[in-house]
């Protein structure tokens, strides 16, 4: 399709040339010159056609952009188009000197990369959204995923935590399993499980790929959606352009958490166990210490991106180089990184072209061993950091084995993550024949990451510890590759347009993992892993008439991790659109520049669970110990299921795209429906059975349906250019059968029960427990109401829920979804004389969080959220809301009920970004053609329910999302930078 | 241009199919895979093997187990500092309910060592090897499984009897069978394992310390006790009484010393070694004596398990040398010289001396000390019990009265008047004395628990030892953890009065 492109291109340069030719023969009176840029990129186009409107008088831009025409008179208006931009109209009106900034046009000819080419997007029959390279590099982050919040709708980003060089978990369109449900990352045509390794500063766009139609040709994992990263490649006849930007920010705690402080803590203390003689006058201790003060900190961030762009001989390249440092806002965590990019393409001979993508990564992430967001949490503000004699202070006087944070810095932060990666691929495009092209793409990854801990021997308390110095390595070394041969057909008839696409692909990867302890192999601490994957892929794309679209396309994929027999998946897809607006009797209607319907269908698979489910393997190392030796003993202790197969998701969309008033308003709708079947999960199984690991099953179907909605608005009045954008989605996810011997999912245990039950007809992991409807005033109360038996005045009253007048376990409900049911994202640019502003939202309603903090360390001797303080119930009549602090009642009023789940809806003031490109005649003389100083905030303003740091939980499984076990907390950023393109 | 496409088209399938053939046929690198296991002796041997070392697990011997044993009993308090481990707090003041993680770590490491024992059972007579070998391993594999039943069925009742290996379609159809039925399959295995299994001597010196048919012998008089059937458990305590190749160890503290392991007193212990090593639990480690260890100064372990007043007050004479033996005070001097310091985090101090062990290679996690689990005074204290239930209180009396003699003897100096020999033999006044030096001699030993319910006693000891929230009709079986039950929705019945 690319190739397409360019060949439309270049009969538009020839016609212009020939136009030239044909007035060149006419006398010239004035002469007219000036430059043709990119209005967002400030790069010069080249071969844009710059004609006067009325005549056929007109010229082309050379390599600077630059062009000069001869003309009658200075009066005349001058037509300017360029493939991939909106055609501008710009009347003389005296002027002989123009600089023309082109805007992208969006709407005409927009190119989207979708799975194994490009496709203009009037001609797409699938789901796909993108984002822009400027759209992403407004967010200060290591991670393409963050970057990606609220940007695409469908697209749900959750960050991984707030450390610094976190992740994101993405989830599109909704949670499709109680499997892996990450999407596939396909990074300049490799296939990935994550793109960590991708500085988001080298991208030129995410397409992510939503609907069966536009994933089916990853079939193989695109159950759970395909993201597309594109990276910056270079320019093709144009010397080399540097640019260097960087950037220099703070990052801040959005929020502290309202603990109590001392002389609360005393209080509650006295209350809770009954002890008087601790803190006989609780008032006197006053504030205390705030320990969110001691391992919170300001810190600082550095970004520094150097690129190269343009063409040596026939080479077109791009070159990057990026150091990228976070420092975190709990003290002693940060992160590291070098990047290193190359893209190159080369036309070898006429009708072959050989290129690559390579990246190289080097990070190295600190962290702080012993948990030191939870101890800070939990010790009580009455201790100091360090006591009279200058020691670390023993927190443990309570009886609780509590850590002092303070030491924990001091003393275990000698940890840390090195991170090398190498990602690329290497290919060749050969159009040995005409409307055919051969490509091969081969590439690779390969990581090594090393995790280092050194602990030294130290004493703050028996539970805060180390005899002996201690030190853990950790290695993991993966290495992937992938080869992909495709061959095309791509051939333009007069009323119909062809694409046809074969191909057959096969990928592997090994995966070692080697853990030591002062340089001694631990047991089982060798493991090696493989997984293989073989693929054919064909497709057709049709295009009748410019207006009737039609995608037809099968995959077929071998897993190695299922037996034979089970192991191979087919994966069909169709799809239909309509160009309404190109009908001959739309011709005359002045409201639509584009109205299109589209419908898909399709199936796609995923088998993303661990590598050998269909094997038992055999455990060794379990030696028995005889006659003070011991003898080697290994057994079956993991069980297996050699019936395990592909996890399959059937997935209908169905789209309306609209453009209205000259382009500026564009609206595009979606519906969909996805229903996952054969769902593998590792289920839990009863103890009994005796197996240690849950063995993989087919089980379960989920449905996600919902619909997303995207509107953008652009326009250009003169030197003033804006554009507002929103998007919205909406889940509507159900469990519709678990296909097991059982009806229920329970999971997430905090000790006090289960906190989450996945059942039919309800979504995934959804909360389940007890209702809170009051507090027990008095023992009359307790007379009246259903009861566990040893209720006191000060218990929660719980509902009874099946109606049978006493409480149990029976009387536990659903209690709402992590689950967000809807996602939105709105944003605002405005360009204006040299100025740029921009702001973006996001917000997400509908979910809950689960407060598992709190009810961990509720009643025992730990500090207390101040809610307890103010909330508790103290005697009748003092609350119904908040229990009695009384410790010997905790187990009753620290059951999973919905006092603990909280509202997880927030609205975030994810950007704001101002901006001054300098007018270039100021830097003509420095050798510098453009420079832009800028100052951002990320996650300034939120406005959330929750009454933790942040609401964002990702969880570590399906059925544990959205629960609050003191992660590491975002932060806000405040940043300045600059850009300078020379 | 079509002979190119040709071409092309032919490129494609010939690396397709040259690579397919074996390119998705995966192994783990350097794994075995159960299709290959069970085909030589070895591994027959191994899988044997695999089941012993379930039981030096975290889950069988560790903190759920002492809590299940000795804490919920009157012989021992949770121990440690007051705030750690809550749930043996619960267990220790009957406040728990079926979510409490010790009652699964106990149900679940057991579990775990019959679906070990079962693979064995069914896969090693496959293997082409030396039938005497080969159904000694079944025979041992029988004990184990017996043995993970036996202490089951004690604390749950009810429970889902599996001997084979589970398919997935049978995960979750299990029902639990009633009590009659697991005794039946403990007598069963026994039975067999009796049939196999060598003598003591008879095993290679390498192989010292796998069970024995006294071993058998001994667990299935047990289970007569239980099932009150003297007559039988009888006949079988003086088999290995008669058999004369057990005898009590001269010095009562000395069985518990390394040297004492696998004694002439030893019927069957859980093995353990510390072999010397950089990791923190070596290959042949058990946890049982890190967790009882003395925490603080000298740091032994974790301090769990502490020996109560109860038990301190129950025995007859204070200059008992068994209580010395029992029971480590603040201030007391260790066999290796080293004094306990005061621990200020701990009201009193106390710690379960039989399980403390010198220092060896490697920290705490690579405990070494063997587990007694049956051991010859045990016998003769229960053949004493059969004598006497069976009317035979003359021929009861000594057996019992060999079991105070040694403990009388391994007083430093002589005492006299101290534990004089029972003379008594009206049946229910010895009655009393046995039960009273069985808990005297077995204290800290994780029978005491099991002995309160085999004798309906549990009511009358937990309030003797202040344990008011103790349920007669509820308590005296724990509760089915509550995550079975709801993991099969149901079908596996809660204990009474747990729900």
């Amino acid at each position: 399709m690319k190739h397409l492109l360019s060949i439309l291109a270049r009969k538009r340069m020839f016609l212009s040339a020939l136009a030239l030719l044909l007035t060149g023969l006419v006398s010239a009176q004035v002469r007219i010159s000036g430059t043709v840029t990119d209005a967002e990129t400030g790069e010069a186009l080249i071969g844009a056609s710059v004609r006067v409107q009325g005549t056929t008088n007109g010229a082309i831009t050379d390599f600077n952009g630059a062009f000069s025409l001869s003309l009658p008179d200075a009066g005349a208006t001058l037509v300017v188009s360029y493939t991939g931009y909106a055609d501008q109209t710009v009347p003389l009106a005296g002027q002989t000197t123009l600089n023309i900034a082109m805007a992208p046009n969006a709407l005409i000819e927009e190119i989207v990369v979708v799975g194994y080419g490009v496709q203009k997007k009037s001609d797409l029959t699938g789901s796909v959204g993108t984002v822009k390279s400027k759209d992403i590099e407004r967010i200060p982050t290591a991670s393409v995923d963050q970057a990606l919040q609220g940007k695409i709708a469908g697209v749900y980003v959750t960050p991984a935590s707030g450390e610094p060089g976190a992740g994101g978990t993405v989830r599109i369109r909704g949670t499709g399993t109680l499997n892996d449900a990450n999407p596939l990352y396909v990074v300049d045509g490799m296939l990935l499980d994550n793109a960590s390794f991708v500085n988001p500063q080298d991208v030129q766009s995410i397409e992510v790929l939503k609907d069966a139609s536009a994933t089916a040709m990853y079939g193989n994992r695109g159950a759970n959606g395909v993201i597309i990263i594109t990276t910056k490649k270079g320019s093709k006849d144009r010397k080399a352009v540097f640019n260097l930007n960087t950037s220099y920010g703070i990052q801040q705690i959005d929020r502290y958490l309202p603990l109590s402080n001392a002389a609360q803590f005393a209080q509650l203390y006295t209350e809770s166990t009954g002890d008087t003689t601790r803190f006989p006058d609780p008032a006197a201790l006053g504030e205390g210490t705030n320990w969110q003060d001691v391992i919170f900190r300001d810190a600082p961030m550095a970004n520094v991106q150097l690129s190269v762009n343009g063409s040596w001989k026939k080479l077109q390249y791009n070159l990057s180089g990026n150091y990228f440092n976070q420092q975190g806002i709990v003290e002693e965590t940060g992160f590291d990184r070098y990047t290193g990019r190359f893209n190159g393409e080369y036309p070898v001979l006429k009708n072959l072209r050989v290129g690559t993508n390579l990246a190289y990564s080097t990070s190295l992430n600190n962290s702080v061993g012993g948990g030191v967001i939870g101890s800070a949490y939990r010790i009580p503000p009455v201790f100091s950091v360090r006591d009279s004699t200058g020691d670390f202070t023993d927190p443990t006087s309570f009886g609780q084995a509590l850590g002092n944070p303070a030491a924990d810095l001091f003393y275990k932060n000698d940890q840390h993550q090195r991170r090398n990666r190498w990602v690329g691929t290497v290919y060749g495009d050969y159009n040995f024949a005409k409307y055919f092209t051969f490509r091969s793409n081969f590439g690779f990854d390969r990581r090594n990451e090393r995790e280092y801990y050194f602990e030294p021997a130290f004493e703050v308390s028996t539970s805060q510890r180390n005899e002996i110095p201690r030190t853990s390595r950790d290695s993991i070394t993966i290495r992937n590759w992938l080869w992909e041969n495709t061959l095309t057909y791509d051939r333009e008839f007069d009323k119909l347009y062809l694409n046809v696409l074969a191909g057959q692909t096969a990928q592997e990867n090994r995966f070692k993992r080697r853990n030591t302890i002062d340089n001694v192999l631990q047991p089982n601490g060798e493991r090696i892993t493989e997984w293989a994957m073989m693929s054919f892929l064909f497709r057709t794309n049709a295009t009748f008439y410019d207006r009737y679209l039609v995608t037809a396309s099968l995959r077929a994929d071998g897993s190695s991790r299922f037996a034979k027999g089970n192991r191979w998946g087919y994966f069909p897809s169709a799809a239909v659109g309509w160009n309404v607006a190109q009908e001959p009797f739309m011709a005359n209607q002045k409201i639509f520049d584009r109205l299109k319907l589209r419908a898909s269908w399709g199936i796609v698979g995923n088998d993303k669970t661990s590598e050998y489910p269909s094997l038992g393997v055999i455990t060794d190392e379990l030696y028995s110990s005889f006659n003070d030796t011991v003898q080697s003993g290994a057994t079956l202790i993991n069980y297996s299921n050699a019936g395990v197969t592909w996890e399959t998701a059937r997935q209908t969309d169905v789209g309306l795209e609209l453009a209205v008033l000259n382009g500026r308003l564009t609206v595009e709708a979606d519906w969909y429906n996805r229903f996952t079947f054969d769902i593998l999960a590792d289920l839990p199984i009863p103890e009994y059975v005796g197996s240690q690991a849950t063995p993989v099953v087919n089980s379960a179907q989920v449905r996600n349906r919902g619909w997303d909605f995207t509107v953008n608005w652009r326009e250009t009045k003169g030197k003033v250019s804006y554009n507002l954008g929103f998007i919205l989605s909406t889940v509507d996810n159900e469990v519709m059968n678990l296909n097991q011997a059982k009806s229920e999912i329970l999971a997430a245990d905090l000790g006090q029960g289960f906190a989450t039950r996945t059942v039919v007809g309800q979504p995934i992991g959804g909360f389940y427990g007890y209702k809170v409807e009051g507090v027990f005033q008095n023992e009359d109360e307790i007379e009246k109401y259903p009861t566990f038996g040893d209720e006191q005045p000060g218990d929660f009253r719980y509902a009874d829920i099946n109606g049978d007048s006493i409480l149990s376990s029976e009387d536990r409900t659903y209690l709402g979804s992590p689950i967000p049911t809807l996602t939105y994202g709105f944003s605002a640019g405005i360009e204006a004389y040299g100025f740029d502003f921009n702001i973006d939202f996001f917000g997400v309603s509908g979910n809950k969080v689960l407060n598992a903090k709190a009810i961990q360390t509720r009643f025992a001797v730990n500090n207390w959220e101040q809610v307890f303080y103010d909330d508790r119930w103290t005697g009748e009549g003092t609350s119904n809301t908040v229990a009695s602090m009384d410790q010997e009642r905790f187990k009753h009023n620290t059951r999973v009920s919905d006092h603990w789940i909280e509202d997880g809806s927030f609205l975030r003031l994810r950007s704001i970004m101002l901006g001054y490109t300098f007018p270039k005649n100021w830097l003509s003389g420095i050798g510098v053609s453009r420079a832009r100083l800028y100052a951002s905030g990320t996650n300034l303003w939120t406005r959330q329910e929750y009454s933790g740091w942040s609401p964002e939980f990702p969880g570590s499984s399906p059925y544990a999302v959205g629960i609050d076990f003191l992660n590491y907390p975002m932060s806000k950023t405040y940043l300045f930078g600059l850009d300078v393109t020379f | 241009m079509k002979s190119k496409i040709l071409l092309s088209a032919v490129l494609i399938l010939l690396t397709a199919n040259a690579c397919q053939k074996d390119f998705l046929d995966r192994q783990p690198p350097g794994e075995l895979t159960f299709d290959k296991f069970f085909q030589t002796p070895e591994q027959a041997i191994e899988a044997t093997n695999a089941v012993y070392e379930q039981f030096r697990s975290f889950d069988c011997i560790a903190l759920g187990y002492l809590g299940v044993t000795d804490i919920i009993s009157d012989d021992a308090d949770k121990g440690s500092i007051p705030d750690d481990q809550p749930p043996l707090a619960d267990i220790d003041n009957f406040a728990f309910d079926a979510s409490n993680n010790y009652f699964s770590a106990v149900y679940r490491g057991y579990y775990r060592a019959i679906a070990r024992a079962n693979l064995a059972i069914e896969n090693v007579p496959k293997v082409d090897m030396d039938p005497t070998l080969r159904d000694r391993l079944v025979g041992e594999s029988k004990f184990l499984r017996a043995y993970s039943y036996f202490l089951l069925v004690q604390w749950f009742g009810k429970l889902p009897v599996i001997t084979k290996t589970l398919q997935s379609d049978e995960y979750y159809a299990q029902t639990r069978q009633p009590v009659s039925d697991v005794y039946a399959q403990i007598e069963q295995d026994l039975k067999d394992a009796i049939n196999v299994l060598p003598h003591k001597e008879e095993y290679p010196a390498q192989d010292k310390g796998r069970v024995t048919k006294a071993a058998a012998q001994a667990l299935l008089a047990k289970l007569y006790m239980l099932e009150k059937d003297y007559a039988q458990a009888e006949i079988l305590c003086l088999d290995i009484i008669n058999s004369g190749r057990y005898d009590l160890m001269p010095k009562y503290s000395d069985v518990f010393t390394q040297a004492g392991e696998n004694g002439i007193e030893s019927i069957f212990e859980i093995q353990a070694v510390a072999l010397p090593t950089q990791q923190s639990a070596g290959p042949g480690s058990s946890p049982y004596n890190m967790v009882q260890g003395v925490r603080g100064v000298p740091n032994l372990g974790w301090g769990f398990n502490r020996p109560s007043d109860n038990l301190i007050a129950s025995y007859e004479n204070s200059l008992d040398p068994r209580r010395k033996a029992t029971i480590i005070y603040e201030g007391d001097q260790l066999p290796d010289g080293t004094v306990v310091q005061p621990n200020p985090q701990i009201f009193q101090p106390r710690y379960n001396k039989k399980a403390w062990v010198p220092s060896h290679p490697g920290l705490q996690d690579n405990g070494p000390g063997n587990i007694r689990v049956i051991r010859y005074a045990d016998i003769l204290l229960l053949a004493a019990e059969a004598l006497n239930e069976n009317n035979k209180a003359a021929e009861a009396l000594p057996y019992l009265n060999k079991v105070r003699k040694r403990a009388r003897d391994s007083s430093p100096v002589p005492l006299p008047g101290l534990l004089p020999d029972v003379t008594i033999t009206d049946q229910t006044q010895l009655r009393e004395r046995i039960y009273r030096e069985r808990r005297v001699e077995l204290a800290m030993e994780q029978q005491r628990w099991f002995d309160l319910l085999r004798w309906g006693r549990a009511a009358t000891a937990m309030q003797a030892a202040g344990k008011v929230n103790f349920t007669p009709g509820k308590h005296e079986l724990l509760p089915i953890p509550q995550t079975e039950v709801d993991l099969t929705d149901g079908r596996l019945e809660q204990n009474p009065f747990y729900n």
